[in-house]
């Protein structure tokens, strides 16, 4: 849609956005609650996002805990501290790396893919017709895409939880030395309820972002291939700058609860 | 003016239809009348705003002021329920025929079927076929839309606009690349839903040798508004030096 020119500059184009994007979110909301329940497209992006995301999730992971592992061990030798690798490490996977490189890698994943698919519908004047042959395309297209991601990116953090901390064990026994029995045992003793919903309860944020911005920028895009291009270039970056502001966001709020 | 316009009353009535996108005026004060079982053609120059009108008449754009009227009941101002029924009446075909790249040919055509709950699972097998042999394109239900060239594509899409037997059809730039015996044939299906069905349809294009084929009556908008309207002897003897140049002009230019 063209717009006023004051509408372009930065801070009243964010609120635009933003605005947007909350009545995107209510009116999915609305469509969710409206029968009939579409089933088969709900199936359709588990797949895509949840099952599609796991190799990346993994790779992911298990570098990460890997790398994280040996950072801590060599950090903790010179406090004589090292034989502690797995509490501090596990920690920090759960409540913290897990789910924020998860919700990075995979959203950029997914919601890019979002937008150049939704994007290319819109230019090719398909959410039109979707209109016009009596659908609702936020029923259609949006709120399955957004339940998707509500599901699979805390299922695919959970993942990334196990993998990471199967990562770092590689190279807490061989850097440190420990058993996997006395590593397994410290990180359960570590890892509490509540910091596993810490971790999956931003998660959760991370994923309705991701579906969100994603579909947002689909459904808005103009001007043909070149628009497709752009819109999927500032979903990855919109999905990132998203994600790590609330994280930072709900770490606080989260720890004070 | 002409018969059909005094025998009956409009079908569909725009009045004082007023559009702007940002800075950019379409129409200040459109008046347009159509009539049922008519083909009325709307034509006018590139990018004042032709096709707009067909989906500010489906309510896919919204107006900044006036009225549309579609049998009786103004579009502008209504709510999600009767708007899904006033869609099941007036169909649209998409310039690229707009199909949905994710679903096979039959699904394409079912879709407004299913959205509308029409027939049971059987019956919509039977009207894709059906509908399939209409456009000329039987045994095609399996296919997918890029494995279609362009001009099966829209023939597609104009079977999926009438799989629900709409009462009105809106075509945008129906002929538009098209080859020469596609687009007879796009102008014989236009013509024979109408002869056959008694199909009304608006068909905007700027491709004059179909126009002058397909159309009952000519609309040209000029200046933001409808500036002529016309019978197609009318339009052709025209001494309106804007409609004698564009009609002139237009013939034997196939697109743009």
């Amino acid at each position: 849609m063209s717009q006023p020119a004051w509408q372009s500059w930065g801070i009243f184009a964010f609120f635009g956005h933003l605005g947007a994007m909350c009545l995107l979110s209510w009116r999915s909301t609305i469509a969710l609650f409206r029968r009939p329940f579409e089933r088969t497209a709900l199936v359709e992006q588990l797949d895509t996002v949840g099952i599609g995301s796991i190799p990346v999730a993994v790779l992911t992971a298990v570098f990460v805990g890997m790398v994280m592992a040996l950072q801590f061990s060599t950090a903790l030798k010179s406090y004589g501290a090292s034989l502690y690798t797995g509490s501090l490490v596990s920690e920090g996977l759960v409540k913290e790396l897990a789910p924020v490189l998860t919700a990075l890698l995979v959203g950029g994943r997914v919601a890019s893919g979002m937008a150049a698919e939704l994007g290319s519908m819109a230019v090719s004047e398909q959410i039109d017709a979707i209109r016009a042959l009596g659908a609702d395309p936020v029923k259609k297209l949006v709120v399955p895409r957004v339940l998707a991601c509500l599901i699979a990116i805390p299922l695919l953090t959970l993942v990334a939880d196990i993998v990471g901390c199967l990562g770092a064990q590689l190279i807490v026994m061989t850097e440190v030395g420990v058993t996997a029995r006395f590593y397994w045992e410290q990180v359960i003793a570590t890892i509490q309820i509540h910091d596993l919903f810490h971790g999956l309860g931003k998660s959760v944020f991370f994923g309705y972002f991701i579906a969100i911005i994603g579909c947002y920028q689909g459904m808005t895009t103009r001007g043909g291939t070149a628009g497709v291009g752009k819109a999927t270039t500032v979903t990855v970056v919109w999905v990132s700058i998203s994600i790590l502001a609330a994280d930072y966001l709900l770490t606080n709020l989260f720890l004070a609860l | 003016m002409d018969l059909v316009e005094k025998a009956t009353d409009p079908i569909i009535r725009f009045s004082g239809v007023h559009k702007r996108f940002g800075p950019k005026i379409i129409y200040s004060g459109l008046d347009l009348d159509v009539y049922p079982g008519e083909v009325l053609t709307i034509i006018g120059g590139s990018g004042v705003g032709k096709s707009v009108m067909l989906k500010l008449l489906l309510g896919l754009i919204r107006i900044d002021a006036g009225s549309i009227t579609a049998f009786g009941e103004e579009v502008t101002t209504m709510a999600p329920g009767p708007l899904t029924g006033l869609r099941k009446r007036i169909a649209m075909l998409f310039q690229g025929g707009a199909l949905f790249d994710s679903m096979t040919v039959a699904q394409n055509i079912k879709y407004p079927m299913l959205e509308h709950g029409w027939g049971d699972p059987a019956s919509r097998i039977e009207r894709v076929a059906e509908v399939l042999e209409m456009v000329g394109l039987p045994g095609v239900e399996h296919l997918y839309p890029a494995e279609l060239s362009g001009g099966m594509r829209k023939r597609v899409g104009l079977g999926r606009a009438i799989a629900v037997q709409p009462d009105v059809i809106l075509y945008d730039e129906p002929t538009t690349g098209l080859d020469p015996i596609n687009i007879r044939r796009i102008n014989g299906l236009i013509r024979s839903l109408q002869r056959r069905l008694g199909v009304t349809s608006i068909v905007v294009t700027h491709d004059m040798d179909s126009a002058f084929t397909v159309a009952d009556r000519f609309a040209m908008v000029r200046d933001q508004h409808i500036g002529y309207t016309g019978t197609r002897a009318e339009t052709e003897q025209s001494e309106i030096p804007w409609v004698r140049e564009f009609v002139v002009g237009g013939k034997g230019v196939l697109d743009d």
